[in-house]
């Protein structure tokens, strides 16, 4: 089991995957609803993985992965994105992404996600 | 014409027999005994080790036929490649995203789409997929990159063992766009229509995702009867189903009685 860090500009996104997480055991170590925000709360808390959606205000989540992995090269992140946008992909695992989502997601396959990214 | 052994129902039961399967048309040896060229198939579903293959003008013979993996393989794809439904090549991509992963390994297979009566099928050297018309989700004419070019595919959301699931067509944009008249007319009953609200929606969202009752509940903020009310909305415009019915309870005097004497011998 994990201590995460979910990252997404709504609020109602964020609290669905925090009750998706914890289901599966997680610890939700933080929140954040943006790219600046995201690195701050990951240098603070150190979590061992990321949730991260791509589309959101000031610094966005491609942005926030960089400078996540410039800081540590050995973070886990997951990029989290609407349907549609499936080609910001080879952007994200480029940039060091080890997993990615599409919305909207079901529960179980997230859980599995997280946790293959989780035991690499 | 080849031999196999297959099992054919006839008047209500399983009966081993033979089948030949030949270039155009395929033959079911006693007590059928009977021919069938692929160009009078109208429809074809499989369910595990079985096909149901439906014949005829009218589509009204309908044969079910049991056997292994690699006979109803080869009969399938005689079967596609010449019933008589809309079919055209094609690359796809099925299944691309699982319950909104994304499947990093998944790939182009180069193949032929047949659109039937009851479902989509996709054919290629070593895959078969078919995608029941009941199960699809939705249908989408959109853009995806590929080989670093943003190329127009036609985007099938469908369910697959209780998981949502998406599978891309990639053809020339003409032949895309009647594929994808042809499948939003063949999906019509599944449109919806109806106005929603943005809690109605949420709570959608939120039963998509897998959560219940109580964890709804807790995340909107929302009584049990103001849920139910939800619900009735989904239920009335057809976008979600009764699963099972939650009870609530108030206790009889013998419940009552129970827990008075529990509380004066405390129970363990």
């Amino acid at each position: 089991m994990g201590r995460i860090l979910i990252v997404d500009d709504t609020m109602f996104m964020r609290t669905l995957l925090k009750n998706i997480l914890f289901s599966g055991g997680h610890d939700i170590v933080g929140e954040a609803a943006d790219g600046a925000e995201a690195l701050a709360r990951y240098q603070e808390l150190k979590p061992d993985l990321v949730t991260m959606d791509v589309v959101m205000p000031k610094v966005n989540g491609i942005e926030a992965l960089k400078a996540i992995k410039a800081a540590d090269p050995a973070a886990k992140v997951i990029m989290c994105t609407a349907v549609g946008q499936e080609q910001m992909v080879k952007l994200a695992v480029k940039s060091g992404a080890r997993g990615y989502i599409v919305k909207p997601f079901q529960a179980p396959k997230v859980l599995e996600e997280v946790k293959s990214v989780l035991s690499a | 014409m080849k031999s196999v052994p297959i099992k054919v129902e006839h008047e209500g039961k399983w009966v081993p027999t033979t089948m030949g399967i030949g270039e155009d048309r395929f033959r079911i040896d006693a007590p059928l005994n009977t021919e069938i060229f692929y160009k009078s198939v109208v429809d074809l579903d499989e369910k595990k080790n079985q096909v149901v293959i439906t014949a005829g003008a009218e589509g009204k013979t309908v044969y079910r036929v049991a056997s292994v993996e690699k006979v109803l393989s080869v009969l399938k794809k005689f079967i596609i490649m010449q019933a008589s439904a809309y079919r055209l090549n094609a690359y796809f991509m099925s299944p691309a995203v699982r319950g909104g992963v994304l499947i990093q390994d998944a790939r182009w297979d180069k193949g032929a789409i047949a659109v039937m009566k009851t479902g989509i099928w996709f054919v290629s050297q070593e895959k078969q997929v078919c995608i029941p018309i009941g199960d699809v989700a939705g249908i989408e004419l959109t853009s995806r990159e590929i080989q670093e070019k943003d190329l127009n595919v036609v985007k099938i959301d469908h369910l697959s063992e209780n998981e949502v699931v998406t599978s891309f067509v990639l053809c020339p944009m003409t032949t895309l766009q009647v594929l994808y008249n042809f499948l939003k007319e063949a999906t019509r009953d599944s449109e919806v229509n109806e106005e929603i609200d943005p809690l109605t929606g949420q709570v959608a969202m939120l039963v998509y995702s897998g959560m219940d009752s109580s964890a709804i509940e807790n995340m909107l903020k929302l009584s049990h009867k103001d849920l139910d009310a939800v619900y009735e909305r989904l239920l009335e415009i057809g976008l979600a189903e009764v699963l099972y019915i939650r009870k609530e309870v108030q206790l009889t005097p013998k419940g009552v009685r129970y827990i008075s004497d529990a509380v004066k011998s405390p129970i363990n």
